[in-house]
């Protein structure tokens, strides 16, 4: 009889606490590394098709005529007369220090640890003060709900795998949704290969935002010196037919 | 310079509506009509007794109706319960759930101390309610120590619903319109001569006159100081000393609407200071003509600066419709306003001739 046999299932009984323990060890240590969410917005591959705003509006059931996300539109005119199209996609910018969180009174608004800013719609009063509070118009009371509603980063879809259905759907590829936590992802290469040029909205208003921009005009990151075609239209839902 | 059209953007709604324009501008009065009820009940000035029972009145019609334009901007009125289950108390507006109860209990047990006497003497007269008035007035009793610590009390109820009211707005970065250190004083000083047209409204409706010159006079007192700090801020903004005026006013540039808005407000606050300084005995027009003042003031703040764009060009106009959330609310305001001064009324007599 062979003991070769015996020696080897005694070895490999003696090993398995060791194995077990060393394929344990790095899977609980990449899982305590938690991501930070955030966007990168190529304004350059953009070319405001509004299939951003549609995917939203679709995966979050938007009422009709609000939206979490949008691609505002510019026709701006340089001093020659030559007259181009500027693009902003707009969303929440799950700033790091967000003017909505300390406002709401019943601390429905909350940051989690991966860096989304979320409403606990069970705890939301409606109030509409962080609405107030947004610098970036990103917030709205749903019609639907009576409750404060904004862009979530789909977290949804977040916790089943899925990229932002903003992002999934952008024929440009230019939003780039990623962990800039993790020097691996895209996300994170795609701003260090910006090396520093690219921008967020408002700086002044001391944010922080997580949501970047490459190739943003600087004369579109806040309130804009300009007429408006909203402005010009006229209304029939409020104006009268 | 290049030129911009913005072709496409967010057109969001107001999400202040006008409920927070009522509740704002009856809550101020109210607690501004409670301080006019202190000379006559707590110091017992004699000049100031008759203005001081209206300004009750005043205080109780105002304060009572308030509080419901705030359940109503919820949408869903038991949401309340959230302010006292869940508080944050890093937010003016938590903290405003506990100053209004505060300023209100205050208030009621203040207005029940003053009239106990009153009831207690009704209680006397032949009547069906005669036994009703003798469980209300639980004595009679003239007791000033007690309604010095009510009037203690909703004292400083009123101060901190001053302070939270005013301090709620001011903090909000995002809204230049909204975000100066003037805003307080503005509705502080609103708030008073709101408070003074309401109770000289009330003196004018139970045929009352020869209170008009020291309403007046404190009228036009308040008028000038509003006007300053109207002023102040204009200054400010035109300076650029203030970065976020100047940013409200630059968002306002080339807009007829604002510019007819700041004529009515500025024409209509002379016209009520010229009112009170040269028609002193004349009631009803200096009062109507200050709590559209006040009004107004909250009004502009409030729907025309959430109007004014934070991001892009377009600007988010509000168009009064006859929905309960808009006209017909206010209308309703102004009706639960008349039901509770009907009610309160017809209980109790608030005219020197009823009371003597």
């Amino acid at each position: 009889m062979n003991a070769q046999p015996d020696l080897s299932r005694r070895a490999f009984f003696t090993a398995l606490p060791a194995v077990t323990a060393g394929l344990a060890i790095p899977a609980h240590a990449e899982d305590t590394a938690t991501p930070h969410w955030s966007m990168l917005i190529d304004t350059r591959r953009c070319i405001a098709c509004q299939a951003c705003t549609m995917a939203c509006s679709i995966e979050n059931v938007s009422p009709e005529g609000q939206f979490r996300t949008l691609v505002a539109t510019y026709a701006v005119t340089d001093q020659d007369g030559t007259t181009g199209m500027a693009v902003l996609p707009r969303l929440c910018n799950h700033c790091e220090e967000p003017p909505c969180i300390p406002v709401c009174p019943v601390g429905a608004t909350f940051k989690r640890e991966d860096g989304i800013v979320l409403v606990d719609g069970d705890r939301c009063v409606g109030c509409a003060y962080c609405v107030q509070a947004c610098p970036y118009d990103a917030r709205f009371v749903n019609h639907h709900t009576g409750k404060a509603d904004k862009c979530t980063f789909c977290s949804h879809r977040l916790e089943a795998g899925l990229l932002p259905a903003c992002v999934e759907t952008c024929v440009g590829g230019a939003r780039i949704f990623g962990d800039i936590n993790n020097p691996q992802s895209e996300i994170s290469r795609r701003l260090a290969a910006a090396d520093g040029k690219t921008s967020v909205l408002k700086p002044e208003a001391g944010t922080h935002p997580r949501v970047f921009y490459i190739g943003l005009e600087k004369q579109l990151d806040g309130r804009v010196d300009g007429s408006s075609t909203a402005d010009m239209m006229w209304r029939p839902g409020t104006q009268g037919a | 310079m290049n030129t911009t059209v913005e072709v496409l953007g967010f057109a969001r709604d107001a999400s202040w509506l006008p409920w927070a324009v009522q509740y704002f501008f009856l809550i101020g009065i109210s607690v501004a009509a409670f301080f006019l009820s202190l000379p006559g009940f707590v110091w017992r000035r004699s000049k100031w007794l008759g203005i001081s029972r209206r300004a009750l009145l005043a205080a109780l019609v105002c304060g009572l109706t308030a509080p419901v334009a705030l359940l109503a901007d919820l949408h869903q009125p038991g949401r309340f319960l959230n302010f006292y289950l869940h508080p944050n108390l890093g937010s003016w507006m938590a903290w405003g759930s506990f100053f209004i109860p505060l300023y209100l209990l205050g208030l009621i047990g203040y207005a029940w101390l003053c009239l106990r006497p009153l009831l207690a003497e009704m209680g006397q007269r032949p009547g069906s309610l005669a036994g009703l008035y003798r469980k209300l007035a639980y004595g009679g009793h003239d007791n000033l120590s007690a309604i010095k610590a009510a009037a203690l009390a909703a004292t400083l109820g009123g101060l901190l619903v001053l302070l939270y009211t005013g301090m709620e707005v001011m903090i909000v970065q995002a809204r230049s319109l909204w975000n100066t250190p003037l805003l307080p004083l503005i509705f502080g000083i609103t708030a008073m001569t709101g408070g003074i047209g309401m109770t000289a409204l009330f003196e004018a409706l139970t045929g009352n006159r020869q209170s008009a010159p020291l309403l007046n006079q404190w009228l036009a007192r308040g008028i000038w100081v509003t006007l300053v700090l109207l002023l102040a801020w204009l200054i400010l903004g035109l300076s650029g000393t203030s970065t976020a005026a100047a940013d409200a006013l630059a968002a306002m540039a080339g807009s007829f609407g604002w510019l007819v808005t700041g004529g009515w407000l500025f024409g209509s606050t002379l016209l009520t200071l010229w009112l009170a300084r040269n028609h002193s005995n004349s009631l009803l027009m200096p009062a109507l003509l200050a709590l559209h003042g006040a009004w107004l003031i909250r009004w502009v703040v409030f729907i025309g600066g959430q109007s004014l764009p934070k991001m892009g060009s377009a600007s988010h106009p509000y168009y009064l419709t006859l929905t309960p959330d808009s006209l017909l609310g206010i209308v309703g305001m102004a009706g639960l306003c008349l039901t509770l001064y009907i009610i309160l009324t017809s209980l109790i007599p608030w005219d020197d001739q009823a009371n003597a």
